[in-house]
């Protein structure tokens, strides 16, 4: 009785009070304006993901929803509270990042890497308690990599690098998840494999893709942006069309269901760009 | 309990280098006497090894331990907070603030030695710092790259003056700020060990406290900030810090280059950067070969005594070069 309680009232917030809100947000880097006007909402439990060609501010939305930039105009919430009014500790108990891609850096563990979810938890001199190893532990067999716990992360694939940083976010225990293009450069199996991955934590998560397949096969809502407006929101089989592909990405499609998921699924036409097709020529002669 | 091994090996060394450090020198004594004498036990039958080991030797060698500490957790910090394997305490422009300050009181304030030599040392570090935070401490993005170019560019700047200066002046003091620059322990005594002790304590204990932050540091400062680290404040904290490690052992001791490149690099050979113990591990074997190298410059030569810098860079680096050469044997097989 319980638990269906618990799942009326779940559905109600998720219609009523979304866990992540952003209205009319704008940032402007020097005199650039990157993002114009922006706005939308994250219910609860959803997986939101975003599309848009290279610089057209898909980074620069999710810093600013990771309070690493500050927006000039505009307001972002998270569970109705504004993100601005949280200490930097309080945000990081909520909100965990994976980033595209880490520097290179000496020679810390797995389960260094993986324990540094642990760092908005923790006070200065505590050490790490029974229960926060344990969490740890699982958050790595989770990911697949218990033979690698004690195993340089700089030795490791990309593939395998992005797993230990979804354990660190699993560590973290948010309740919303940011992955900026954390699968671009890897191979297939493992773009798959990550953001399935991310998925099946059951979290809100928002994350930005490169491929649009994979985005319509995972994703609940997608926001398309374009030069750092919101071109479109909504249900992939809402967004994702021949017209928006065009105007959005420059490509020529062709939209047809996926046989396996019945979300849309792309088909790209080749040499179809005219500017593209003029260069080419130029080349071969 | 690999780790437990390791603490443990070091420790016995430390032991081992602490009592060599107090037994061997131009007067030979025996580990039975030095025993004897560290707990008081011939302050009558045996005056002369008494005196030997606690006026002359054991402030000598803490000094020893602390600098090597000091200067291998200086460079680890900065190492950390750059995410450059090339940062040291040098690469940033403090030790040429402290030459230029020894300069500026011999030459122009005729001050020869002692504690005020040391004061103007302490005084010409933090200055070099001072203006490098001001270059760089505040600029919120690239503030790595901006501290390393500002840091090197100080660092001439302050060789350019102190050149400039000893161009000036009387070859006697041209000899003796190229002695200060090469690095001795012979103006250890009791009296001035406590501020550098201090500074070393204090700093492991600071960086125990931020010791999981240190560690998101490496990661990038993007990861960082998503964690909570307030990255910007705590790299311009831990660069103060390392400073004041380097001025309060370059002040005391002159320049002694290569350790706080070195003792890190050695120690991650060994045992992952991740965790507490390594810091402990660090400062340990930066004491330790801080020890025995003045072991060396004391028995090298025949009454006389070679300069530390001298030694930390020609054995450090053989040293190291090895160590390259047997990893990369390693990862061939």
């Amino acid at each position: 009785m319980c638990k269906r309680s618990e799942l009326l009232v779940s559905t109600t917030n998720k219609i009523n009070h979304p866990l992540l809100s952003v209205s009319n947000l704008s940032w402007y880097a020097g005199n650039t304006q990157i993002l114009s006007d922006i706005s939308f909402q994250v219910p609860v439990g959803s997986f939101t993901g975003m599309l848009g060609p290279n610089g057209a501010g898909k980074s620069s939305l999710l810093r600013c929803l990771y309070r690493y930039i500050s927006p000039e105009n505009g307001q972002i919430t998270f569970n109705n509270q504004d993100i601005r009014s949280l200490s930097n500790q309080e945000f990081a108990r909520n909100v965990a990042v994976v980033l595209q891609h880490t520097p290179q850096q000496f020679n810390l563990s797995v389960f260094d890497v993986v324990a540094l979810g642990l760092i908005p938890h923790k006070t200065m001199f505590s050490n790490n308690s029974k229960d926060d190893l344990a969490l740890i532990k699982t958050a790595i067999e989770q990911v697949g990599l218990s033979d690698k716990t004690q195993v340089d992360f700089e030795t490791l694939s990309g593939g395998e690098k992005q797993r230990v940083m979804i354990a660190r976010a699993i560590v973290q225990r948010p309740q919303l998840l940011l992955m900026d293009e954390p699968t671009s450069h890897l191979d297939v199996k493992y773009q798959i494999q990550i953001m399935e991955l991310a998925k099946s934590l059951g979290i809100t998560i928002i994350a930005s893709f490169h491929d649009i397949n994979l985005a319509s096969a995972l994703c609940d809502q997608l926001l398309v942006l374009k030069k750092g407006n919101l071109q479109a929101v909504g249900q992939p089989k809402e967004v994702i069309t021949e017209v928006m592909l065009s105007n959005v990405f420059d490509v020529c499609t062709k939209v047809s269901q996926h046989p396996q998921h019945h979300a849309p699924h792309v088909t790209y036409f080749y040499g179809y760009n005219s500017s593209d097709r003029a260069a080419n020529q130029g080349d071969d002669k | 309990m690999r780790s437990f091994t390791l603490i443990a090996v070091v420790l016995l060394a430390l032991v081992v280098s602490f009592i060599s450090a107090l037994a061997i020198g131009a007067a030979d004594l025996s580990f039975y006497q030095v025993l004897l004498s560290i707990i008081g036990m011939n302050e009558h039958s045996g005056q002369f090894a008494h005196s030997i080991v606690w006026q002359l030797r054991m402030p000598r060698s803490i000094l020893a331990f602390i600098a090597g500490s000091g200067l291998a957790m200086a460079g680890l910090i900065l190492q950390t907070i750059t995410r450059n394997p090339l940062a040291d305490p040098y690469l940033f422009g403090i030790s040429s603030g402290a030459s230029f300050g020894v300069v500026v009181a011999m030459t122009m304030a005729g001050i020869g030695l002692g504690f005020y030599l040391s004061f103007a040392a302490f005084v010409g570090s933090l200055l070099a710092i001072g203006l490098l935070l001001l270059i760089s401490g505040f600029s919120r993005q690239q503030q790595v790259e901006s501290m390393l170019l500002a840091g090197v560019a100080l660092s001439f700047l302050f060789s350019s003056f102190t050149s400039l200066m000893l161009y000036w002046s009387d070859p006697q003091a041209v000899t003796a700020i190229l002695f200060w620059t090469l690095g001795s322990f012979s103006r250890a005594q009791w009296d001035l060990l406590w501020f550098p002790c201090l500074v070393v304590l204090s700093c492991l204990a600071f960086m125990f406290a931020k010791q999981r932050q240190l560690n998101a540091i490496l990661l990038g400062d993007e990861g960082a900030v998503t964690l909570g680290v307030n990255v910007n404040k705590l790299r311009v904290i831990m660069l103060l810090l390392s400073s004041l490690l380097t001025a309060s052992i370059v002040a005391l001791c002159g320049g002694i280059g290569f350790v706080g490149l070195m003792i890190p690099h050695i120690v991650r050979f060994f045992i992952g950067q991740g965790s507490r113990k390594s810091l402990v591990v660090t400062a340990l074997v930066g004491g330790i070969f801080m020890l025995w190298v003045d072991i060396a410059s004391r028995v090298i030569l025949d009454n006389q005594e070679l300069p530390i810098g001298i030694i930390t860079a020609a054995v450090g680096s053989l040293f190291f070069l090895t160590l390259l050469y047997v990893r990369k044997q390693k990862s061939v097989i």
